[in-house]
């Protein structure tokens, strides 16, 4: 298979479109026109609906049936909220999708909002991304400038606005409720659900919250027709892909690939990372929430939503990350629970003491302090966070560490043994009061 | 059970912190704890030491501009808290509350949000913030190597700034680069390597030793030839050509009009053949307030049923094969496009 792929998100990589007059040379904004106005908000939803997109944020929900839950004529205003707070270790998909093409984002927006009876967006970006921010906020004064947003546009009645919000550094508002929170100018801290956010979400109003590929996607389907697009990926989920890829590949870096495709050939094909370097370890194939695959079980898979469950794992924001036979798994997952316990809310629990538990556990491991019994205890931890927790980042924390021990034990165990005392009980000295907060 | 030492010093992201934990761990240090206001004791500067700097004409045109794009004040308190940081270098405890007046909340709520996240600053930094990425995939390709050089080179810890006040090292999660793994911050832009005396991040670079030492000279010959380092916009610059929020302090939008949009013609319309008729299906939608079917004798269309407008099917007894409908449906004042014709089969 070595057709050129068809390019959705990625298509105006490198030609410069952050400007608005290249982008509409390339062909953009022509959505922007009678081909929209013409449709009503249920014939827009519909074609979303048909084209099989689903959301490339990590959850993967159906985002035609999403658009489909926000209810009308409720006197309130309707919010889109863009989820660019990317901070899935492994996912640098958004970072380089608003760099490159910010247009496309604002056309995608625009379409929403006609279809959701939106008439603000914001767009959350977090708050690394300042240069990101820079060129969206240079994009949608020029947009303002060619009356693509405003009011009345098009001569319509239609009305709208972009506004660009700068998050501050915490992972934990890429959670949909979260992030409503952090725009309220509250903590990040995630909400009980429901109400969902389409429902009452911003502000108590309804609110649809959406990543940024996924919006992305848009202006290709209604330019093609949903049937195209549901035809460039499998039969259960239509489109394609932005994938990330990282470590140790020859050619790291952001590619579109239609849903479906086989792992290997992602990172062996030249079109794509260009071979693995090293013999193949492991892979983690969604983002780091998502349990690792051993190298025989990367071979199986293709990457899309069904074959990923059936490995017992996830699609996730499409972060590949690739290890090979030189890597220690020891500090990876050390360096995985910092960060949970690191970015924790502290609301639950489970998560704000349990993460802290396995992260103190695994540096202790790695520092070759670790105990018998002690991968026992993580597994057992993990075990605790599955439904009690307000939202999936302690589950997130348990399912990587699960699959982590359970894939590579060996090398956990040789830390452990490295130990004189590891015979000695843990629990005196990790379940003092005090000792995690 | 061991007995709770020291006092409860700080809360940070919901933490109790001890003074002296009893921790016998060495947890790695957050980004929180290493920005300095966590362990450190902070002068605090006054009001009226910060006031001069904070109300200047041109951080109270965009403060302006920042509240009218929010239905409500509060949801302008993360970025009015960016501009503090941007005019002061970091956010003293009177300019949080500053922050809140401006956004009408709590003084107690701003200061829990000032802490929550961790780019605001509650101590003064070197000139040079550099942010190395700790997590998973820098990990992977070296980073707890690199941190460790730059430490030795700059001769502080992470958390610490050069006595020339030129460099902060800290260590912070995923930075969303990891195609260039190991990445660095400095201050706001991505760097691996200098090019054309900028930094970049070229596809395909990351940090080793040698880039490291590039940077850092980089920094050191811009700090000999710029007395002061530019302000950068903390927000990325203004958006031109808005109106705000509809009914936001100071915006002058509209709201969105109820009927800019056609009303929807009816969706999915499928007639099939049953005993007795020809049964009609369609996707409902919310906007119907009238709904007709319609049937095709010869070129005209003649009205047969008018369903309740919740409805989704309904049969027609005088249908048989080939007969043709379509439907129509009204929404409020509006009548829709007629629906694609079907032919029961
Ligand atoms: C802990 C956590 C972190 C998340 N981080 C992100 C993120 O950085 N970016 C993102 O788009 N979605 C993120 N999500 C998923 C969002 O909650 C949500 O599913 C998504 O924004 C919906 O958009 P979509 O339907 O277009 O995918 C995160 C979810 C959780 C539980
Ligand atoms: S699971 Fe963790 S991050 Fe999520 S709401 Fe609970 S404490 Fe917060
Ligand atoms: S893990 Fe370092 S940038 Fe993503």
């Amino acid at each position: 298979m070595s057709t050129e792929t068809v390019k959705v998100c990625t298509a105006n990589f490198g030609k410069g479109a952050s400007d608005i007059s290249v982008y509409k040379q390339l062909g953009g904004y022509s959505c922007v026109s009678s081909k929209l106005f013409d449709l009503s908000q249920f014939e827009i939803i519909d074609i979303v609906q048909r084209s099989g997109l689903r959301g490339r944020g990590g959850a993967g929900f159906p985002t035609g049936l999403k658009w489909s839950f926000v209810p009308r004529n409720t006197d309130k205003p309707v919010y889109i909220v863009v989820n660019a707070d990317e901070g899935e270790p492994g996912t640098f998909k958004d970072h380089f999708l608003m760099k490159e093409d910010p247009h496309r984002l604002i056309e995608g927006l625009t379409i929403a909002a006609w279809a959701l009876g939106s008439r603000t967006a914001y767009i959350y970006v977090r708050g690394e991304f300042l240069s990101c921010i820079e060129t969206l906020n240079k994009a949608i004064s020029e947009a303002y400038q060619a009356g693509m947003l405003g009011e009345n546009i098009g001569g319509t009645g239609f009305s709208f606005d972009i506004f660009v919000h700068r998050g501050a550094g915490a992972y934990i508002c890429g959670e949909e409720t979260a992030l409503i929170n952090s725009l309220e100018g509250k903590k990040g801290q995630p909400r009980l659900k429901p109400p969902f956010p389409a429902v009452s979400g911003a502000w108590n109003s309804p609110t649809c919250v959406n990543n940024v590929e996924t919006l992305m996607a848009i202006p290709w389907i209604l330019e093609n027709g949903p049937e195209a697009y549901a035809a460039l990926g499998t039969l259960q989920a239509g489109g394609t892909k932005v994938f990330c890829i990282s470590g140790d590949v020859k050619k790291p870096g952001v590619y579109e690939a239609p849903l479906g495709v086989p792992l290997m050939e992602l990172l062996n094909s030249p079109q794509y990372a260009g071979g693995i370097e090293g013999k193949l370890k492991g892979v983690i194939p969604g983002g780091s929430s998502c349990p690792i695959l051993t190298a025989e079980e990367c071979e199986k898979a293709t990457m899309d939503y069904e074959s990923m469950a059936s490995l017992k794992t996830m699609f996730g924001s499409g972060a590949v990350m690739v290890i090979n036979e030189t890597r220690d798994m020891v500090p990876l997952l050390k360096s995985l629970g910092n960060f949970y316990a690191h970015e924790s809310c502290g609301q639950c629990t489970p998560c704000r003491d349990g993460a802290g538990y396995v992260q103190r556990i695994l540096q202790s491991i790695h520092k070759g302090e670790g105990h018998e019994g002690d991968l026992e205890l993580i597994l057992s931890l993990s075990e605790q966070f599955d439904g009690t927790t307000i939202c999936p980042l302690a589950p997130s924390l348990g399912m990587a560490s699960t699959a982590f021990i359970q894939k590579y034990r060996s090398e956990f165990e040789s830390y452990i043994q490295k130990n004189k005392d590891k015979k000695a009980s843990r629990i005196s000295s990790t379940f003092r009061p005090g000792a995690f907060w | 059970m061991n007995k709770i030492q020291g006092a409860v010093h700080y809360v940070a992201n919901n933490r109790l912190q001890f003074e002296k934990g009893p921790s016998p761990f060495d947890p790695q240090k957050s980004a929180a704890d290493q920005v300095g206001h966590k362990y450190k004791k902070q002068e605090q500067p006054s009001l009226e030491e910060i006031l001069p700097k904070l109300e200047t004409p041109a951080i109270k045109q965009r403060l302006d501009d920042l509240l009218s794009r929010y239905p409500e004040p509060q949801g302008a308190l993360l970025e009015v808290l960016w501009l503090i940081q941007e005019a002061l270098g970091w956010v003293p405890r009177e300019a949080i509350r500053y922050a809140a007046g401006i956004c009408e909340c709590s003084p107690v709520h701003a200061f829990s949000v000032a802490t929550f996240y961790t780019m605001y600053k509650h101590a003064p930094t070197g000139r040079f913030l550099l942010q190395f990425c700790r997590n998973i995939c820098c990990e992977q390709k070296g980073a707890s190597n690199i941190i460790a050089y730059t430490e030795k080179s700059l001769g502080i810890q992470t958390g610490e700034t050069t006595p020339d006040g030129l460099f902060t090292i800290v260590q912070v999660e995923c930075l969303g680069a990891c195609a260039n793994a190991p990445v660095m911050l400095v201050n706001d832009d991505y760097a691996t390597d200098v090019q054309d005396s900028k930094l970049s991040m070229l596809p395909g670079t990351s940090l080793n030793e040698e880039r490291v030492d590039k940077i850092l000279n980089w920094c050191r010959e811009r700090a000999k030839n710029l007395k002061e380092e530019p302000t950068r916009d903390a927000l990325g610059g203004p958006i031109l050509g808005h109106k705000g929020h509809p009914g936001a302090p100071g915006a002058t939008a509209k709201v969105q009009s109820k009927n800019y949009a056609p009303p929807s013609p009816v969706l999915g319309v499928q007639a099939a053949l049953i005993d007795g008729g020809v049964q009609v299906s369609w996707k409902c939608a919310p906007d119907f307030t009238h709904l007709l079917l319609e049937k095709k004798e010869g070129s005209i269309w003649k009205q047969v049923a008018e369903p309740p407008v919740r409805t989704t099917e309904i049969i027609d007894p005088s249908g048989e094969k080939g007969s043709v409908y379509r439907m129509i449906a009204t929404s409020g004042e509006r009548v829709a496009k007629p629906s694609l014709e079907v032919e029961a089969k």
